[in-house]
């Protein structure tokens, strides 16, 4: 069984106010948050998002043991800040690219929480319809332009919607994220080559989670940064940070989405995470070494933002308001989901063409 | 042992299995059919070459093989003694294959075969269930003589619906109420392969060919005179009767000679005319079917000569002892019903032949008889000659003046002279 | 009408839909300036320039993703993938998301994109130049497969693959990269999942597909003047969407199917065909239905062997006479 993150229980236990907590204006004592450059709103955005991703993975995680959610499903508890850091950095009409973990990457983007969760339970409310489950979460309403579950296969992708942005000349970016393990496929290398030769504005960001699946990303790759050592190949400065620091991951975002609308072309960016539970549904994550868990989730983002926002002044009724109001999103997502019938059967036959059929004949 | 593809004939390479009379597993016997095998032109039995037990067969009905491959094994009654002693695994890869092997029902397969044994394609079922029809009596053009859509198709056309009341009838017709066969006043028998083959051919020739009969009368006279001269002498030393039918065939050659047109066949749109002339011999196999087997080089022969090739293929047709190269290559047919004492017979074309002749009763009639003296009567034995003949190659005129020329020989030859 | 060659026609159908719509755009390798490995996009660089006909570098997956991503996000690209065996170092592309991506999102997303391959054999490349694939591509739910036979139909199916909202898999048969037709005059378009019927028998159908066309209905002529055979030749020119009911209509009139493959026997487009004549008009078919492929083997290089494998307008005939009564 995977461990609990102790954030998300200790989430639940500050839950003292109820929903709908207006946030308040920084007290006096607060940390100088009027020279900051991310700013108040910024941060209770980040803030939601942290909270959004925690507690529906958590909830998708209970709701396995429940045996309503069915199949596989790789859960991103430990990566919320990544996807945090760059969905809250992103304009709502730029696309963003993920992979089969791409929970997170889909809600940041402001999916509904019952779409994700009605999706897993092969619900009709889900965000497919029940078509396409958990590794292929989209919605392109939201900009969300897919879950991946082939590895490597959307980083051409990714290049491609850039393509279409830097041809029609929007100002679109196309984030594409990514695991350590796609660092070593040739779809990797093919389309950072391209995009950095024709100056695509796309931002390809590698989750290093130190594990391919069960295998530590070390043993298997010939550069200590499997993504930022790489960068070089490409004619691109190697950029690793703390994927755990929602502040710092939407920094660099910025930066890179900046260079990007500029027309300077690609960025990879190489955050350093780490996956709280195993690479699957069904893996444990018996092979982590002793010890490994338990220093990573003293650097959990969540609770590390949720000091980041004291530190800056952030009242503390503010914060957990925030997080009961989440929760209770939540609730009410899974209880949506549970009441959504599964999908009719008659949605087996549309949707192959773009004229709504399936057919192949006359 | 191995029962294989008999040699049917010279000029035969190859034999199509058209029907088996054993299934597996059944006591074969060298006194009864094992399996039909059908040539171009003929249909035969073929008994197993030793008594003992169907093992195992090779070629399905239907198919065609070379002569000396081999179609079937059998045990033989002392092999089967031997593999009982041999060791138990031995025995064990005998049985489950006599086991396993389907049972072939034949009677059911042969519904939805044709007459040469040639499975039916799905649209000839069809076709041929929605009409009611025998398709054993239809004739096929394709590969092996297999029966097509087309076959039946032409076969509607023509009229031939074997039991629906209009010539060519459609899917919503009304089927008229099938005949009651239940009856015990009823005998059913069932066609056998000759009988199928005849009813095929037949069908087909009254189908191919626009069949024209004209009769003359022909006074035997001198025949006769001729004939009894001889006939006690002929039967000693022939060991057969002197007939009337080898001195019609000599005529008929004659006349041939110098009405070649009768001696032909039709390919397409030609009407090929052959030189040589083989005489088909219409003979009845004792009420149980009719076959025409082949007198080559017939123009060629003496009347004596005619005579013992016509004793020959009778014989061994009624002994049924004919190949299948005795039913190839006739250019022209004779048949003779006059035993009976019939007056005249109209006869179906032998295809792909353009006429056919009958001769029959010759009976003893007053004529009238022309003298420089003046008109008399006379008792004559006098006998019809009936000629079918295929109204797109010849025309009447032609086919009555060769039928006059084969009278005036049957007449005025000087048969005594020619039988000394 | 124009006499222009299969090649001349390729170049013909794309500078016709680049120039009715800005959104569509061309990329692969050496397509542009070059002109195209086979001269089958020579002027197209010089009209469109550099930015709406994009040469890549040997990269099929990125070619690939490229187009599907620019295709989901409004362009029409077409892409060329310069020998359709390459196919197989960009399949996940093709068939794990360009044609699964609508489906699967629930409708979400729109793939309007061509990808263009020089296909088959007869040039002597050998086994990883001269495959016949169209049946990988046939296989996959939610690809269109096309492939004509002659230069009108390149110019007016291409044209309509570009159009469709759809993705479609577009095979060009390399050897006939140089036989010349008769191409219709300005803006001209053709219809996908339209087979059509090139000559009436009455004897069999013989259904066959892009370089198997030309020799299917030099064997018919043949068949005609020395075993007196007429067969109905049927081009499918599009194996998804299928026409079937032209196929079962004229299958149905000579209740005789041949199907003439260049592809390796097992699963090719023929056999899909078969059964759906075995199921749908088994009461009309009179007589066994007969495939002629190349032999399940990789196609060899020397010419001799070469032209011993794939199926001949000789062997077509020498089939038929022996098959067919």
């Amino acid at each position: 069984m995977a461990t609990k993150p102790k954030a998300a229980a200790k989430g639940r236990a500050g839950r003292k106010t109820p929903a709908k907590t207006a946030p308040k204006r920084a007290s006096s004592k607060s940390k100088s948050i009027a020279n900051d450059d991310i700013g108040e709103d910024t941060r209770l955005a980040l803030w939601r998002s942290l909270l959004e991703i925690r507690h529906v993975e958590q909830r998708a995680y209970d709701l396995f043991l429940q045996n309503l959610i069915k199949g596989t499903s790789h859960l991103a508890l430990g990566h919320e800040a990544v996807a945090a850091g760059f969905a809250t950095a992103m304009n709502k009409d730029d696309w963003s690219f993920c992979t089969y973990r791409g929970h997170h990457h889909t809600l940041a983007r402001g999916a509904s929480m019952e779409g994700v969760l009605g999706e897993l339970m092969g619900r009709e409310c889900g965000l497919l319809q029940g078509k396409g489950g958990s590794m292929h979460l989209t919605s392109v309403e939201h900009g969300a332009m897919g879950s991946y579950a082939i590895i490597g296969a959307h980083l051409p992708i990714a290049m491609g919607a850039a393509w279409t942005s830097q041809y029609k000349n929007t100002g679109q970016v196309s984030v594409c994220f990514f695991g350590d393990g796609t660092t070593n496929i040739g779809a990797f290398h093919e389309a950072l080559n391209m995009a950095a030769v024709w100056k695509l504005p796309v931002v390809f960001v590698c989750e290093n989670n130190l594990y391919m699946e069960y295998t530590p990303i070390h043993d298997v790759t010939a550069v200590h940064n499997p993504a930022g050592d790489r960068a070089a190949s490409y004619g691109l400065p190697k950029i690793v940070i703390d994927g755990n620091d929602a502040d710092e991951v939407y920094r660099t975002a910025q930066a890179a989405f900046a260079k990007a609308r500029a027309g300077d072309g690609p960025s990879l960016i190489e955050c350093l995470t780490y996956r709280h539970s195993g690479h699957s549904r069904a893996d444990p994550g018996d092979y982590r070494p002793p010890g490994e868990l338990e220093a990573w989730l003293k650097k959990d983002p969540v609770p590390r933002y949720r000091e980041r926002l004291a530190e800056f002044g952030i009242a503390q009724d503010v914060i957990d308001g925030m997080d009961a109001e989440v929760l209770a999103q939540v609730d009410a997502a899974t209880e949506i989901s549970k009441a959504s019938p599964p999908p009719g059967l008659e949605l087996i036959d549309v949707d192959v063409w773009a004229d709504g059929g399936t057919s192949w004949r006359n | 042992m191995d029962v294989i593809m008999p040699q049917l004939g010279e000029t035969v390479s190859e034999g199509t299995v058209s029907v088996w009379h054993s299934k597996i597993g059944d006591k074969v016997s060298t006194k009864a059919p094992l399996f039909d095998v059908s040539s171009d032109k003929v249909e035969m039995e073929v008994p197993a070459p030793a008594e003992g037990t169907l093992l195992e067969i090779r070629v399905d009905a239907g198919a065609t093989v070379p002569v000396g491959e081999v179609v079937a094994i059998i045990v033989r009654e002392g092999e089967v003694i031997e593999a009982a002693a041999a060791p138990v695994a031995k025995a064990e890869t005998v049985a489950p294959k006599t086991a396993a092997a389907p049972v072939r029902d034949v009677s059911v397969k042969s519904a939805n075969r044709d007459a040469r044994g040639n499975p039916l394609s799905p649209a000839v079922r069809r076709l041929v269930a929605e009409n009611s029809l025998d398709p054993a009596a239809i004739s096929g053009t394709g590969l092996n003589g297999r029966l097509k859509k087309k076959d039946v198709l032409a076969y509607l056309a023509d009229g031939g619906s074997a039991r629906s009341a209009s010539p060519s009838p459609s899917r919503a017709m009304p089927k008229p109420a099938p005949l009651d066969f239940s009856g015990e006043d009823t005998e059913v028998i069932p066609f056998n392969n000759l009988r199928r083959l005849t009813a095929e051919h037949m069908v087909r020739s009254k189908a191919t060919s626009p069949h024209v009969l004209q009769a003359v009368e022909a006074d035997f006279a001198r025949i006769a005179r001729a004939r009894s001269g001889v006939s006690a002498a002929w039967k000693k030393r022939e060991g057969f009767s002197l007939t009337y039918l080898p001195f019609i065939a000599k005529a008929v050659c004659e006349a041939i000679r110098e009405f070649p047109r009768v001696n032909g066949a039709i390919d397409g749109e030609n009407l090929v005319v052959f030189r040589r002339i083989n005489l088909g011999i219409a003979v009845d196999l004792d009420f149980d079917g009719l076959v025409a087997p082949v007198v080559k080089g017939a123009g060629e022969m003496t009347l004596h000569e005619l005579a013992r090739a016509i004793r020959d293929v009778s014989d061994r047709a009624r002994n049924n002892q004919l190949k299948p190269d005795d039913f190839t290559d006739g250019t022209y047919t004779i048949s003779n019903s006059g035993v009976f004492g019939t007056m005249i017979t109209a006869p179906i074309i032998n295809q792909p032949q353009v006429a056919i002749l009958s001769t029959d009763g010759i009976t003893k009639k007053p004529v009238v008889i022309e003298t420089e003296d003046g008109d008399t009567i006379g008792i004559r034995p006098v006998g019809v000659l009936a000629q079918s003949f295929d109204h797109r190659a010849i025309d009447g005129a032609y086919s009555a003046a060769f039928l006059n020329r084969v009278r005036e020989i049957i007449q005025t030859k000087d048969w005594a002279t020619v039988l000394a | 009408m124009a006499e222009l060659t299969y090649r001349e026609a390729v170049a013909a159908a794309i500078a016709q839909e680049m120039r009715r719509d800005d959104d569509v755009v061309f990329l692969g390798e050496d397509i542009g300036k070059a002109g195209g490995v086979f001269k089958a996009t020579v002027g197209l660089f010089k009209e469109f320039g550099p930015v709406r006909v994009r040469d890549t570098p040997i990269s099929e997956q990125a070619i690939l993703g490229a187009a599907m991503g620019s295709a989901m996000t409004g362009l029409k690209p077409i892409a060329e993938i310069m020998f359709s065996d390459f196919l197989a170092v960009c399949w996940d592309i093709v068939a794990n998301e360009i044609a699964k991506a609508r489906y699967m999102t629930g409708g979400q997303m729109s793939m309007p994109l061509v990808i263009r391959t020089a296909n088959g054999g007869g040039s002597r490349f050998g086994a990883q130049h001269s495959q016949s694939v169209e049946n990988w591509a046939m296989m996959i739910p939610g690809l269109k497969v096309v492939a004509p036979s002659s230069p009108a139909d390149v110019k007016g199916l291409l044209a309509a693959a570009i159009r469709d909202p759809d993705p479609v898999m577009f095979f060009e048969q390399k050897s006939l990269y140089p036989i010349k037709g008769e191409v219709p005059d300005g803006e001209y378009v053709d219809e996908l999942g339209t087979a059509k019927v090139l000559r009436d028998g009455g004897d069999v159908t013989v259904v066959a597909l892009a370089a198997m066309v030309p020799r299917a209905l030099k064997a018919a002529e043949e068949l005609s003047a020395k075993h007196g055979i007429e067969a109905t030749v049927v081009d499918v020119r599009s194996l998804v969407p299928l026409d079937t009911q032209t196929i079962l209509r004229e299958v149905s009139k000579t209740g005789r199917l041949v199907t003439v493959e260049e592809n390796p026997r097992l699963c090719g487009w023929g056999a899909e065909i078969a059964s759906i004549v075995a199921d749908e008009i088994f009461w009309d078919l009179d007589g066994p239905i007969m495939r002629i492929t190349t032999p399940h083997i990789p196609l060899p290089a020397a010419d001799a062997l070469e032209d011993a494998t794939m199926p001949s307008a000789e062997r077509i005939v020498r089939e038929i006479v022996e098959n067919i009564d």
